[in-house]
């Protein structure tokens, strides 16, 4: 069906074996810092904003918050694309737009859709794939997803989309404090 | 010399008129300045490059094209969609415009992006009658930015075209200063072994082309919307500004490679079409090509816009910066690239033979090239491997510091590198944004094979100039799979009028669209095109002396909307070509 995707499968793959880029660069390790926030919890939810991802950018483009607040993201992609919802600081976007370029080199996000089988898939030493962080979600199109967030202190946040491309071409907004 | 500047309607002006816009355009005899040498030529509205024409999606243009010239002459607007009378081909769209009328082009515009137009009569386009097209959408973009520039790229030569076309008829080599001599002999010789290069050289000799024939016209000056490298276009922006750049190639015959050092670049057009968005470090433009392409400049700095020729026989250069007079470093060029045996792969000759008559199906072009070699250190000449899409053979596991793509033949000296070994746009990168056409089987096959004969300077599809052959002919309502074998150690720019070239790159749906389909040597490229434009189009490579020496063909749509051709079925009447 897709020659040339299959063939560039397996060298690309084989690569990541060795390099152990998960090992270091799994998801975890980049909501560790309390300045970002950290997950909410439901009984804390003081508001819900929705927002809405299209093919490539997200409906609002900013977002004003209060130190402290826990807020629920009730987010939809009605884009034709996958897409993600991810807090964070420029430089933990910039980070995590190199892991998932690997996701799209191998295969895992092809366009409108998440291969699971292989974002689950064992790397051979414990490692995967996986997108499970709490302060993202990564979705099909179609999909709605929810993140509870609590906010602690102002500090330069970015909602943001990583998937290879969509940050660049402007698929990100501000977190403003109020 | 007259010169009538007549005024240029631009967005502003346009959108007062709400969904009907008037333009008035004059074709007119223009100085050309490019900082190396002044040189008469043809523009509109008294300049070279035009105007640039800004419609929006939605609107119905009338367009007033006033010919100041003492000749005949046309405009082309080059990747729009619209009805075939107002597509500008003298000879097949229209008779033309002569000298002191006035022509009237009315068509919807039903499309956004990046695009350009051009004359399409004798070679008044390489003589400077060109000029970009912005359509903004009705919608709002799949991405954003602050600001925006055409950068439109053009190989200005101080010969006229005719001269150019007179000098490369009489001898093919007349423009390639990069012709390797006796010292690059003896050198090669000391690396490689004297009978190796010996071989090498017979080999190359026998086929009447050379390592370096990489740009069949050098000796111009690259310019960036109308200024050359010392002139340096400069593009002002402010820190923090996303700003979108719209590159145009509209050269007569040079490829470029752009990067602009410091910068990465996001491309989301390609040919005025959206794209799936690429992170890329450099990419090259093919002529009459379009990517448009976002950065994000973080820094109060000037950054170099670098074009090299893909040849290195010249290069374009400006400059974004957020003063007036600021510059960056101007990299050196890099060294040329040399084709080597992976470029000669699908060589033919096509001098004396008559091609028209072959059966082509039972031809076995493997066993004729190592027929042709024998001797010589086959490698990885394998043609099976280099059949440009089919890569179903291929071992990916080996070689892998050599450079690879699939749109060159293994081993190809062409396939690029970004200079700062980062990420280089593939056309296997590039994937539709948001798909025009459902994806569905083709209802039959058109094989084009490039053919050419360098020592003559003859162009042609399937061994036949464009003066001897029938047109293809098509049906409205099928869908038709061209089968691009470039048998030839040029690459050629192919470009079908009227219709969008869907360019295979294994992505089903997601296959981008585009009006120039690049065809790299020994390499076999497909793309499908949905015939839903009744009339009668042109096709052809759009290298300017390629297509007037008889790369070219007529494509003529039988059927319409109306007409009862259903899918899949065809016509009586097969295209010359097939």
């Amino acid at each position: 069906m897709n020659p040339i995707l299959k063939n560039a499968l397996f060298p690309a793959l084989a690569l990541a074996f060795s390099s152990g880029l998960y090992a270091a660069g799994e998801h975890g390790g980049h909501h560790g810092s309390s300045a970002v926030g950290e997950p909410g919890k439901a009984e804390d939810v003081s508001r819900t904003i929705d927002v809405t991802m299209m093919d490539n950018y997200y409906e609002p483009e900013s977002i004003s918050v209060k130190p402290g607040e826990t807020i629920r993201f009730r987010v939809k992609n009605e884009g034709a694309l996958v897409h993600e919802f991810n807090i964070g600081t420029a430089e933990m976007h910039e980070a995590h737009q190199e892991e998932m370029q690997m996701m799209v080199e191998h295969g895992v996000i092809k366009g409108d859709r998440i291969d699971e089988e292989m974002m689950n898939m064992d790397m051979g030493n414990g490692h995967s794939m996986k997108h499970d962080d709490p302060n993202s979600v990564l979705m099909e199109p179609g999909e709605t997803r929810e993140i509870i967030w609590t906010f602690t202190e102002a500090t330069d946040l970015e909602f943001a989309c990583n998937v290879p491309g969509h940050y660049q071409s402007g698929m990100y907004g501000d977190i403003d404090f109020e | 010399m007259k010169k009538t500047i007549l005024i240029a309607m631009l967005a502003g002006f346009a959108s007062l008129a709400a969904n009907a816009g008037e333009y008035d355009i004059s074709v007119d005899r223009v100085q050309i300045d490019t900082g190396d040498f002044v040189k008469e030529g043809i523009g509109y509205n008294g300049a070279s490059p035009g105007p640039i024409l800004r419609f929006k999606e939605g609107e119905e243009v009338t367009i007033n094209v006033t010919n100041n010239l003492d000749e005949m002459t046309s405009i082309h607007w080059h990747g729009l969609i619209l009805p075939y009378q107002q597509d500008g081909v003298p000879g097949i769209s229209f008779p033309g415009i002569k000298p002191g009328e006035t022509f009237t082009y009315n068509f919807p515009i039903v499309q956004a992006g990046t695009y350009w137009f051009h004359s399409h009569s004798g070679f008044q386009e390489p003589n400077g009658a060109y000029g970009a097209i912005v359509i903004e959408p009705e919608g709002r973009e799949p991405f954003r930015y602050d600001r925006e520039y055409v950068v439109q790229l053009t190989d200005k030569h101080p010969h006229s075209g005719d001269r150019i076309m007179r000098n490369l008829k009489m001898s093919a080599d007349y423009y390639n200063r990069q012709q390797q001599t006796v010292g690059d002999f003896i050198e090669e010789s000391g690396d490689k072994g004297f009978m190796a290069t010996l071989m090498d050289r017979m080999m190359w000799g026998d086929m009447r082309m050379m390592k370096a024939d990489i740009e069949d016209v050098q000796g111009f000056t690259a310019l960036i919307n109308g200024k050359g490298p010392e002139q340096n276009w400069t593009g002002l922006f402010e820190k923090g500004d996303r700003v979108r750049l719209r590159f145009i190639n509209s050269s007569a015959m040079t490829y470029f490679d752009v990067r602009i050092p410091g910068l990465e670049m996001t491309v989301v057009q390609a040919d005025g079409n959206n794209v799936q968005p690429v992170n890329v470090d450099e990419f090259r433009i093919g002529v009459a090509e379009t990517y448009d392409v976002i950065v994000r400049i973080r820094d109060e700095q000037a950054y170099t816009i670098f074009a090299e020729s893909m040849g290195r026989s010249g290069f374009a250069r400006g400059t974004l910066a957020p003063a007036e007079g600021m510059v960056a470093d101007v990299p050196e060029m890099r060294d040329a690239p040399l084709l080597t045996m992976a470029d000669m792969a699908g060589h033919r000759d096509h001098g004396g033979m008559d091609h028209g008559s072959m059966d082509h199906g039972s031809m076995d072009h493997g066993s004729m090239d190592q027929g042709d070699m024998a001797g010589m250190d086959h490698g990885d000449m394998n043609r099976d491997d280099m059949a440009g899409m089919d890569h179903s053979g291929m071992n990916h596991g080996g070689d892998s510091a050599l450079p690879e793509d699939p749109f060159y033949a293994k081993g190809s000296g062409l396939i690029p590198t970004a200079s700062n070994g980062g990420k280089f746009l593939s056309y296997a990168d590039l994937k539709a944004q948001k798909p025009l056409y459902e994806d569905r089987e083709p209802t039959r096959e058109i094989e084009m094979r490039l053919t050419g004969n360098m020592e003559r300077y003859e162009w042609s599809i399937n061994g036949v100039k464009y003066e001897d052959a029938d047109p293809v002919v098509l049906q409205y309502g099928e869908r038709v799979r061209f089968k691009f074998v470039n048998e030839t150690m040029m690459t050629h720019p192919m470009h079908l009028h009227g219709m969008w070239s869907i360019l295979d790159v294994g992505a089903d749906k997601w296959n981008p669209i585009k009006h120039v389909i690049s065809v790299a040597p020994a390499t076999t490229v497909y793309m499908e095109t949905e015939v839903d434009a009744p009339g009668e189009w042109a096709f052809h490579c759009h290298l300017s002396y390629h297509a007037a020496s008889g790369m070219f063909r007529k494509i003529v749509v039988e059927g319409d909307p109306d007409s009862t051709v259903a899918d899949g079925k065809q016509g009586g009447q097969q295209g010359g070509e097939s």
